[in-house]
């Protein structure tokens, strides 16, 4: 058995950058001075990460307004739409919409996705998500948006964030071509945030193509596990809805209690995006999940 | 036909509010404003405010009830029949509600959307109410203002479902063990009658012994959870149950036919206030196919008790200033599905804090003449 540890998804901006953003935009700050707190956001983050012993870095995701935003602004054919409840928490996201075929000409700019001094972990939405009530198919939205934006990410690994397909009653299936459409040798993983998974495990979804499967296990029960599984488990210990943090050892039994379905490859990650917690929280889950790492 | 106007929530801070209570230096531009506004929608002694500022080393606590009067003022120069302060005095509608209740501690900044964020506390025992914490604005808005007042206050449910709840929430044994929906609803669920109980239905009391006569209950919060829509209903009912007042609550930004029918069992609610024209197009028309993000009010005339529709009419969002005729038809569409114009009132989706004094301000004044022209063809 492996056990590696590292957090995809979007990182609680800092009070600082809390306070940068609002002064923006009320006219009291300047874009370069938002931009130079984001670095620094940043830069805290990689030591956070690297003193609590994460395999995978990550940039945090600190200038994207939600999961799909920079997407919708650079491509053709979309736009945001009606702000909408990401699933029950208490933040909201613009819904993708679109107004014509759907093209990306290239990578996103580098600003969404700076570059890590390590290994990289990145995250973009899944094509069912980013496709989800805008007409067009998910395979088309893989093709033709997050194929280009694929082809810019320098990442070891790049999860794809599909919090809505378990929510949806969606089969998984309804997956296999779009994600077919995205193999371009990147390692890609497929991340359920706040799902219970159960049913997407039951209807076939550990047989996608791809490297890695994301499960909430706040949601979804250990039973629900194929046996066996021969993918990396992204096992989703760190519950990003709650304030309390975990205890390392808690986390550690669980990557073993994994390990006795028979699963080799296992890396410990959030059940869903830090930011829905606040920075010293999540910072304390990040040092928490390296210790449980380290216990496994 | 008269039909009734009036804002929902918060409106923002001005400047010389905010830097003055930041211990921030005013800049000429700041006292502009404060002369501008005062002379605008007439504040009475504005030159008072003022000169305090130019002097410099204002008392805060005196600039925030002068920002209180300014948006009085406000919103009755814009012609709105019913009014608040734009919640001046409250550092926000969550924190301000727990900075004044026992049993909760702050876990830091968490985003609601953009560049906005909203401070998060946890429930950490039991909830209680440490002192009324609306009794000093009313009391102080009460002599000043012309129009009627409705005095906004968080609702349980809200509160419960942007906190976290490490009270009743277990701390371990939850991993991988199936802790279900029931488990997280019946632990919501302690919490939230817990809240209604011992911290909103006191500061009530309190607020109706001042003499309140309409609350709004804002419960911006309450489609969270599909499945806790009962409970939202349940915690209403436990707050305002025997209490001699007219409430109403205010709904925003949430797929409205979740609400249906858990919403027929809260009978003590007298108006729903709630945003569409987020969702609506911005061309003119009454038709159904012409005003697509309405098409949810036939639901809240259909309710057993015949409330009021509090119809959000202005997209708060956006400085897109909706047309006066734009309002008229939203509005007319409205009344021609509920049939009755006396069930309808008019308003903005939401709390305009988002949007700049200048704005606001030209939202507002293009809703009520919107409504006029309603109302004028209401009565040809």
């Amino acid at each position: 058995m492996t056990v590696e540890a590292f957090a995809p998804g979007m990182y609680p901006r800092s009070e600082a950058l809390v306070q940068a953003t609002r002064d923006l935009d009320r006219g009291r700050t300047t874009e370069a001075e938002v931009d130079a707190q984001v670095v620094a956001d940043m830069e805290e983050l990689v030591g956070v990460q690297q003193s609590a012993g994460l395999d995978l870095l990550t940039d945090g995701m600190l200038r994207w307004q939600d999961h799909f935003r920079p997407l919708l602004q650079a491509a053709e054919g979309l736009e945001t739409g009606a702000l909408t409840r990401f699933l029950d928490t208490n933040t909201f996201y613009r819904a993708p919409n679109a107004t014509g075929a759907p093209r990306l000409d290239g990578p996103l700019d580098e600003r969404f996705s700076p570059a890590v001094p390590g290994l990289r972990v990145a995250t973009l939405p899944s094509p069912y998500a980013l496709s989800r009530g805008t007409g067009v198919s998910a395979t088309a939205m893989a093709e033709n948006v997050l194929r280009p934006a694929l082809t810019g990410l320098d990442a070891e690994l790049v999860v794809l964030v599909e919090p809505f397909l378990a929510h949806d009653d969606a089969s998984p299936g309804d997956l296999r071509e779009p994600l077919e459409a995205l193999a371009n040798g990147t390692a890609l993983a497929l991340w359920f945030p706040f799902s219970d998974a159960g049913r997407l495990l039951e209807q076939g979804a550990a047989e996608l193509p791809v490297e890695g499967l994301g499960i909430d296990f706040y949601a979804t029960h250990l039973d629900a596990v194929p046996e066996e599984l021969d993918k990396l488990l992204l096992a989703g210990v760190v519950d990003t809805r709650s304030s309390m943090p975990e205890d390392p050892a808690e986390l550690a039994a669980f990557a073993g209690a994994l390990a006795g379905r028979g699963v080799e490859r296992i890396a410990l990650v959030p059940n869903g995006d830090l930011q829905y917690v606040s920075e010293p929280v999540a910072r304390e889950k990040l040092a928490r999940l390296g210790q449980a790492k380290a216990a496994a | 036909m008269k039909l009734l106007t009036h804002e929902v929530g918060s409106l923002a801070k001005p400047p010389w509010l905010v830097k003055t209570s930041q211990g921030r230096e005013l800049d000429e531009s700041d006292i502009e404003h404060a002369r501008t506004w005062g002379e605008k929608v007439g504040v009475e002694g504005h030159e008072e405010l003022v000169e305090s500022l130019e002097r410099g080393g204002a008392d805060p606590d005196e600039v925030a009830l002068w920002s209180s009067r300014y948006c009085v003022r406000m919103q009755e120069s814009a012609g709105l029949d019913v009014i608040w302060d734009g919640e001046q005095r409250r550092s926000e509608m969550y924190a301000w509600a727990i900075a004044h209740a026992n049993g909760f501690e702050p876990r830091g900044t968490v985003r609601s959307f953009d560049n906005k964020y909203y401070s998060k506390s946890a429930a950490v025992g039991p909830v209680s109410l440490a002192e009324p914490y609306h009794n000093a604005e009313f009391s102080s808005l009460q002599p000043i203002a012309k129009a009627t007042l409705k005095i906004p206050i968080t609702g349980a449910y809200t509160l419960a479902v942007w906190s976290y709840d490490e009270h009743h929430t277990p701390k371990s044994g939850r991993l991988g063990a199936g802790y279900g929906r029931r488990q997280e609803v019946e632990a919501r669920r302690e919490l939230t009658l817990d809240i209604a109980r011992n911290l909103i239905r006191p500061n009530l009391e309190a607020l109706i012994d001042l003499g309140a006569t309409w609350i709004q209950i804002d419960e911006p919060g309450a489609s969270t959870e599909e499945d806790e829509l009962d409970l939202f209903v349940e915690s209403f009912n436990v707050s305002v149950e025997g209490l001699d007042c007219r409430f109403s609550t205010h709904l925003c930004f949430s797929d409205y036919d979740l609400f249906f029918p858990a919403l027929e069992g809260m009978s003590g609610c007298r108006q729903y206030c709630v945003g569409f024209a987020n969702y609506d197009t911005r061309e003119l028309g009454r038709s159904a196919t012409e005003r697509p993000g309405y098409e949810v009010i036939s639901k809240f005339r259909d309710l057993p008790y015949e409330p009021v529709l509090g119809l959000g009419v202005l997209d708060i969002h956006t400085d897109f200033v909706e047309s006066p005729e734009l309002v008229r038809d939203r509005i007319l569409y409205a009344v021609d599905v509920f049939g009755d114009p006396a069930r309808i009132d008019v308003c903005p989706d939401c709390g305009l804090r988002t949007r700049s004094w200048e704005i606001a301000y030209d939202k507002l004044r293009a809703m009520v003449e919107g409504t006029r022209l309603a109302e004028a063809e209401l009565e040809a």
